[in-house]
């Protein structure tokens, strides 16, 4: 066991403390042997199972996977520009699109009616003038933005395509931000896109 | 030689008489079903006689499959209330009772959008004993809640946790959590308004899982929104896999009871021993018959409990139809999930939804591993039982903040109204709707009258014009002179009812003594927001619609006053700031609002309150 003349002291070190690995394992019954064959092949045998289960995991899953196309939910909903609120007005809300359409001096803005936090429909209170969310009590800003509570984020926004009486057309950008209306324009026509979603900006 | 060609019956007539080969038979067969026991044992064993050699007694349970889940007996100290309060049983029994319950159900139930609401009413209107099934259903269900987690407390506080039983508690873990996914599925199925946002809910906690959360989110719902295969799905959870897997670890946890024991009152055992299965002949109780007809004393009182509850004191609710458009305000989840509803209030939904309620249930799981101590003496467990009164402190503190009244509140005017007037949800419902039929006499009601000594001159003050100040997007009212009569009439009441309204504000019926006590609440609802509400009066109007169905609107009007996010602005004084418009001339004048709300009352609803 010990190698090269050890001092009496170190003796007992390693005889008390430091044994040898194999010897340790040896007193403990922890030796192994390695596999037979055998065994081995139950063990093969095994994983193989465990490896077709797993295939039947997933084929379930595959198979309980819902099926819909993309972008077969949500659609243009026509908004009537004669709805549309006077800038800062009270947001106009459309509970058949799930969506209220917010006129900010910023520009307009079609806002998700879901909550950010966990799905559920905030409501416009106007002694308040802010969206309150029921469940958890997330509050958002007439133009979508986050005030309080649990929500990660501000209200997310729809696609909004505003037609004028001159054919010139104004959309919402990458950004998902409000498209700036030209009050010079007579509008004639307002497309809110359900199914073109943009999350709103995080909160800061 | 045999009469039939074959060994009968009827030879054991010829020999030994009809008397002595008839009690034979039946002898027999009664020692075949009960597994070991005859007629003799089974009256020794009801008269408390001696009993013969071998124990029949233990027979059963060595050869039934009915007993073998059962040990043959008890220890004396384990079957007074304390140590186990019956819990571990009662628990059982609920999972006996819903299965019963929820398959009677199942006649009358088709898990589709379309139907399940219709059969909901059907069953509470039609269906004889629907609504006492129901009832029945959803009260055990919320019983098996709370005893399974009476259970749960009573073993960690007892230790019973400790080794050998580690593995018995894991398995009780699971139960517990299958008892919370089997209420949780169960409720989604009557597809009403607290059904579908609950389950939203829920969902969409799913979907704050890392990476896979949308692909878990869709698995769940079946479709991006929550629709027929959603709902089909939820069902099939909560009628057949769920409880495949709670029966399967009931079976497991009852086992482990078998193979261990029942853990003994921790005072009567030497620290780190467990005799449980070492019991001495002169503490034993057998099942047969004490603990037996014991077990089943306490189903019978739980039953008459539950019956009782259900035909006198408890109705199962019923929201409105589900409406995906319309979150209701108060939504709220059974008392039993409100630490959860409470803890998502506090931020993250990953962190709150997901990693909070798995790591602690996780622990929960894993703690006989963790608590490795021998004492179960409970003066020897300080830390443990302190951790066990911080659980429960902690869950309800956020059962606390689960409420609605907890960073939910929204205007004063719409509390109220909603308050007054909500829907049944869970165990409540809005006084307005227990005005019984007959009381709701058509009529325009104010709160003025409770207001001055002088009745007939209150009505009479109310019925004179005032100058209005009202801006909404429809009809903005500026400087009107109207009375409110006029005012509320014009924007509540549909012409074709008007004929029927008495022309002028009217006090309530002496024979309609719930709606008055309903305008009392009303009343002292508006004096308690007086804050933020000034100058508020309150009024009910209703009116008939059709000869079994009539609409009653609250509508509070009351001069604005100034708020910024949520809260009312003061003046010095500690008034609240009015809310000041500018009129025609550009006078400044002060903002009188109007807020209503309706519901209708049928004949035949009938709420309780």
């Amino acid at each position: 066991m010990a190698t090269a003349n050890p001092s009496k002291g170190e003796l007992a070190e390693r005889t008390s403390i430091a044994k040898p690995t194999q010897e340790i394992a040896k007193s403990a019954g922890l030796t192994v042997d390695a596999p037979t064959r055998r065994e081995f092949l139950y063990y093969i045998w095994g994983a193989s199972i465990a490896l077709l289960l797993g295939q039947f995991g997933a084929g379930l899953v595959w198979f309980i996977f819902p099926r819909f196309k993309e972008g077969e939910f949500g659609g243009e909903f026509p908004f009537s520009p004669v709805d549309l609120p006077v800038v800062g007005d009270v947001p106009y809300s459309v509970a058949a699109g799930r969506f209220h359409v917010s006129n900010t001096p910023n520009g307009l803005l079609a806002l998700y009616g879901v909550c950010t936090h966990l799905g559920c429909l905030p409501k416009w209170v106007p002694t308040n003038t802010r969206f309150e969310c029921p469940c958890h009590g997330s509050k958002f800003q007439g133009d979508g933005s986050y005030i309080e509570g649990p929500a990660p984020r501000a209200l997310d926004r729809f696609v909004v395509t505003v037609t004028y009486a001159d054919g010139s057309t104004a959309e919402t950008d990458a950004s998902g931000g409000p498209v700036p209306l030209d009050p010079t324009k007579a509008i004639t026509r307002i497309g809110v896109n359900t199914g073109k979603k943009v999350l709103g900006p995080g909160n800061t | 030689m045999s009469i039939l060609p074959f060994p009968s019956f009827l030879d054991d007539v010829r020999e030994k008489g009809l008397k002595k080969a008839v009690f034979e038979g039946i002898d027999e067969t009664v020692e075949r079903i009960t597994a070991g026991m005859n007629l003799s044992d089974i009256r020794a064993a009801l008269r408390g006689d001696t009993m013969r050699k071998p124990d029949p007694r233990l027979r059963p349970h060595a050869d039934s499959f009915w007993l073998h889940m059962r040990p043959g007996y008890f220890h004396k100290d384990m079957t007074g209330v304390y140590p186990t309060f019956r819990l571990g049983w009662l628990s059982t029994y609920f999972v006996f009772f819903e299965t019963v319950t929820g398959l009677l159900l199942m006649f009358w139930y088709t898990p589709s959008p379309d139907i399940a609401y219709g059969d909901m009413l059907n069953m509470l209107s039609n269906v004889p004993l629907g609504q006492f099934i129901r009832d029945l259903h959803r009260l055990g269900a919320e019983a098996m809640v709370l005893i399974v987690s009476l259970h749960m407390m009573r073993t960690w506080v007892t230790g019973s946790y400790k080794k050998p039983r580690q593995f018995t508690w894991f398995t009780g873990i699971l139960l517990l959590v299958l008892t919370g996914l089997l209420s949780f599925t169960g409720y989604l199925l009557p597809w009403d308004q607290l059904a579908l946002w609950a389950v939203t809910i829920g969902a969409s906690m799913a979907e704050a899982t890392p990476v896979i959360g949308e692909q878990v989110n869709l698995i769940v719902r079946g479709a991006p929104e929550l629709g027929a295969n959603g709902l089909l799905r939820f069902y099939l959870a909560h009628v057949l896999a769920l409880p495949i897997f709670l029966f399967i670890f009931t079976g497991v946890h009852y086992y482990k009871v078998i193979i261990h024991g029942h853990s003994l009152p921790p005072k009567l055992e030497n620290i780190g021993e467990d005799t449980a299965k070492r019991v001495p002949l002169d503490k034993r109780v057998y099942f047969i018959p004490d603990i037996m007809t014991n077990e089943i004393l306490w189903m019978s009182v739980t039953t008459f409990i539950m019956v009782v509850l259900c035909v006198w004191f408890y109705h199962a609710p019923l929201e409105s139809h589900a409406n995906p458009q319309v979150t209701p305000l108060g939504t709220t989840a059974p008392w039993y999930f409100l630490w959860i509803q409470g803890a998502l209030k506090l931020g993250d939904k990953f962190f709150w939804g997901i990693a909070f309620p798995t790591v602690l249930i996780g622990v929960l799981a894993v703690m006989p591993y963790l608590d490795v101590t021998k004492s179960r003496r409970y003066a020897h467990r300080r830390i443990s039982l302190s951790l066990a009164m911080l659980l429960i402190t902690f869950t309800t503190v956020l059962s606390y903040m689960g409420l609605p009244e907890f960073a939910v509140a929204t205007s004063a005017e719409r509390e109220i109204l909603h308050v007054l007037t909500f829907e049944p949800a869970h165990n409540h419902v809005g006084p307005a709707r227990t005005i019984p039929f007959n009381q709701a006499a058509p009529g325009m009601y104010t709160t003025e009258q409770f207001n001055g000594e002088d009745l007939a001159l209150v009505m009479e003050e109310m019925n004179q014009p005032v100058i209005w100040n009202v801006v909404s997007k429809d009809n903005p009212v500026l400087n009107t002179y109207a009375t409110e009569y006029d005012v509320l009439r014009n924007r509540l009441v549909t012409l074709d009812y008007a004929a029927a309204l008495p022309a002028r504000f009217r006090t309530v019926p002496d024979d309609a003594p719930r709606l008055r006590e309903v305008l009392e609440i009303f009343h002292h609802d508006l004096e308690n927001e007086a804050g933020e509400l000034a100058d508020s009066r309150g009024f009910i109007v209703i009116q008939n619609v059709q000869g079994n169905l009539k609409r009653v609107d609250f509508a509070i009007v009351w001069n604005a006053v100034e708020v910024e996010n949520g809260v009312v602005l003061r003046n010095e004084d500690g008034t609240a700031k009015l809310r000041y418009l500018t009129d025609n001339d550009g006078n400044q004048v002060v903002e009188r609002r109007v807020e209503a709300l309706h519901f209708y009352l049928h004949a035949d609803s009938a709420y309780f309150d």
